[in-house]
């Protein structure tokens, strides 16, 4: 009991002590006892500093980029003759990539297949070709696929011939390989709404990406960007992309003067692994309008009562025929108006919105009463919104319903 | 010491007595299947003897009430045999009352191998809201190699007296959904669950993008994108979805691709179209493999 306690302390001590080594420059030959957690730990006696057999050399590079990564596979490959460790390499290699950026790159996997000798591993029997030749070489390659794979790199045909040299034509990894080019390539460009890939860093590119995607439901709508700058008065100096479409602006000018409208949001997009805020103008559903449409449930199984159109009877008519088409935005659960990301998703930033709005082709915004309703189930996040304004203290998945009109302003 | 020992089994490296005699790493049975889980089976404390009578009784009353109508529906012999084009019919309908009863909400959370969350709810606009986060953060034990995911599934379809049956969708051959997103895209599990073990874990896949935004989309997806996978390998040997062996429908989310956060999915309902005009059966080439290389 004691000494399985000893052992476990022990243990802890060591990860202790490495954390406080983790730091420490490992371009010199020192050991790297965090990265290299000794596999025996039999071996080690409780007096001796740790002296681990391997030394990972990704965790001790200094530059982090590509070419530095590159270099460190010539290096491990022009050591020694013999490669020893190279599936120990390979999977440190794979377990650094994202530090060094090279996680997509398709030219860094090559580099690491080029480790593994050529026509070693290549079954030379049937037993062998059944009995997975080289376990641990091959299933070391197959991790490397699906890294790939996990990363959306899709390999190339020249993979392909450096896996037959290794492995060949019976080779799992290979299996692997041609799984993943049958596959990958049918995937690539399915989404209806293609990304850049990588997507742009800078936010209002993001921005500018993401209200054009949803505004694809309505292909008259146009993307504007506004700076807040243009206005006289506005406290944030930032950006503003608004989506509106004709229609929405007909639906704008349509709407009743004494209804009000809502700026709701932050609802959020995501864009490949980008997250976007917007916000949006709602009006209540018109549920007048959307009565009078024709959407009676009839039952046309029911044979019941068939109007025969014979006899001086007058065919008969459906409800509303020529009568008005219900928008797209018109949805039973509110009127869209418009869609809006702004640079800093405050509460000022919102208002220059509707006020660049008016400005700009809507001037009947300014005779509706416009509320804002935030929600947002951070705290911190409602108060940036507020811009240091007093939030309540439930703020927590509440919504908070303020009232300005802006013929105030 | 039990809770030492666990520990110390866990971490499988630090105790020298235990370590000979114990074999530390996980153990794969690939040969047969005991069980559907496939050893996630969370064992539920058993309800009294009483308890179980009462239940069983009240649920009598239902399982009747069902059965009769079965039975009614067979002397009536009045099945729908045409089904008109562009009419859309619908299964999973959010809009029925205790429709959240009949779903199933899993993460990696639940055996503690993530930290994703998880909710089905009504949304205000009176939808199914499937929403949460998720994580891709997991404990490093050196088994888990991936996590953060968020499922949601329909129960197994049945009959009455607790039956298990299966869907029959033959005469469709588009899924038409409406949905509102994130602009995540999401994976539709279609669960054809077999008789034997090795069909236990089939389900048949195809992605939702969803575009995001406040609009309400309308998704159709033909039947004959689906594609067959088991414990989300796709197989080598594929082929067109049996419609008349479905037994649950479901979605997926993951953090995959460090989409880790927030994530929501808004369904209206989910429902089955006939359009004479795609004549696909299945979307995928089919070419003959060399012998002894499918499925190893």
């Amino acid at each position: 009991m004691l000494r399985r306690a000893q052992c476990l302390l022990r243990l802890h001590g060591n990860g202790g002590h490495s954390l406080v080594s983790r730091f420490r420059n490992y371009a010199t030959d020192e050991g790297n006892p965090k990265q290299n957690p000794n596999p025996n730990p039999r071996a080690q006696k409780p007096g001796t500093k740790n002296l681990p057999a391997l030394r990972n050399p990704f965790a001790a590079a200094q530059d982090r980029t590509k070419n530095s990564y590159l270099t460190m596979v010539e290096i491990f490959q022009e050591r020694d003759v013999h490669r020893r460790n190279h599936v120990e390499f390979i999977y440190a290699a794979l377990k650094n990539m994202a530090d060094f950026g090279v996680e997509r790159d398709l030219e860094v996997y090559k580099a690491l297949i080029n480790v593994m000798p050529k026509g070693k591993f290549i079954p030379t029997n049937m037993f062998q070709a059944e009995f997975m030749h080289y376990p641990k070489q091959q299933q070391c390659i197959i991790d490397l696929l699906e890294q790939m794979e996990d990363c959306g790199v899709m390999p190339d045909h020249e993979m392909e011939a450096m896996l037959l040299n290794v492995f060949g034509r019976q080779g799992h990894p290979l299996r692997k390989y041609w799984r993943m080019m049958y596959w990958m390539p049918k995937f690539k460009n399915l989404s209806p709404w293609p990304l850049p890939d990588p997507v742009p860093d800078d936010t209002l590119e993001m921005a500018k990406l993401a209200l054009e995607r949803m505004c694809t439901v309505d292909l008259r709508s146009k993307i504007t960007v506004f700076e807040t700058s243009e206005l006289k008065d506005a406290i944030d100096d930032t950006w503003i992309v608004s989506g509106m479409s004709p229609e929405q602006e007909k639906l704008l000018r349509e709407h009743s003067r004494q209804k009000a409208l809502y700026i709701e949001g932050p609802f959020h997009i995501w864009l490949r692994n980008r997250r976007i805020n917007y916000f949006t103008l709602r009006a209540d559903a018109d549920s007048e309008f959307l009565s009078e449409l024709d959407e009676r449930q009839l039952d046309e199984d029911d044979v019941s009562h068939i109007e025969v159109p014979f006899f001086g009877r007058a065919p008969p008519r459906r409800h509303n025929q020529l009568g008005k088409l219900r928008s797209v935005h018109q949805q039973d659960d509110g009127t869209i108006m418009a869609i809006c990301a702004t640079g800093t998703s405050t509460k000022d930033s919102l208002l220059s919105w509707i006020r660049l709005l008016e400005a700009n082709g809507n001037p009947s915004i300014g005779e509706v009463p416009v509320l804002f309703r935030f929600t947002s189930e951070v705290p911190a996040k409602a108060e940036e919104i507020e811009g240091g304004a007093s939030v309540p203290a439930t703020s927590d998945n509440s919504s908070q319903d303020e009232h300005i009109s802006s013929r105030q302003k | 010491m039990n809770s030492l020992l666990r520990q110390g089994l866990r971490l499988g490296c630090c105790l020298p007595a235990v370590q000979q005699q114990i074999h530390t790493t996980a153990v794969h049975r690939t040969f047969w299947e005991r069980e559907k889980k496939s050893g996630y089976k969370t064992k539920l404390p058993e309800p009294s003897k009483k308890q179980m009578i009462m239940d069983g009784l009240r649920d009598l009353k239902e399982e009747m009430k069902l059965w009769r109508q079965e039975v009614k529906e067979q002397f009536e012999s009045d099945p729908i045999l045409v089904f008109r084009p562009g009419e859309t019919d619908v299964v999973f309908d959010f809009k029925a009352p205790d429709v959240l009863d009949k779903w199933t909400v899993t993460t990696d959370a639940d055996h503690g191998e993530g930290k994703s969350t998880a909710t089905l709810e009504l949304s205000a606009a009176g939808a199914g809201l499937f929403h949460g986060q998720v994580n891709s953060d997991h404990t490093k034990d050196g088994i888990i190699k991936r996590t953060g995911y968020a499922n949601i599934r329909t129960k197994r379809v049945r009959k009455s007296f607790k039956r298990e049956t299966t869907y029959d969708w033959t005469q469709y051959n588009m899924l038409v959904m409406k949905v509102r997103g994130d602009g995540r895209s999401y994976l539709i599990n279609l669960h054809t669950e077999g008789y034997f073990d090795l069909m236990w874990n089939d389900i048949y896949h195809y992605v939702l993008y969803t575009r995001g935004g406040p609009h309400w989309q309308i998704a159709k997806i033909p039947f004959s994108k689906f594609f067959l996978s088991s414990k989300g390998r796709v197989q080598d040997r594929q082929g067109a979805i049996p419609l008349n062996r479905v037994t649950h429908f479901g979605f997926s989310v993951a953090a995959k691709k460090g989409m880790d956060g927030p994530f929501g999915l808004e369904i209206d309902y989910v429902g089955l179209e006939y359009d004479p005009s795609h004549r696909e059966e299945f979307a995928y080439e089919m070419y003959q493999t060399p012998k002894y290389i499918v499925a190893t």
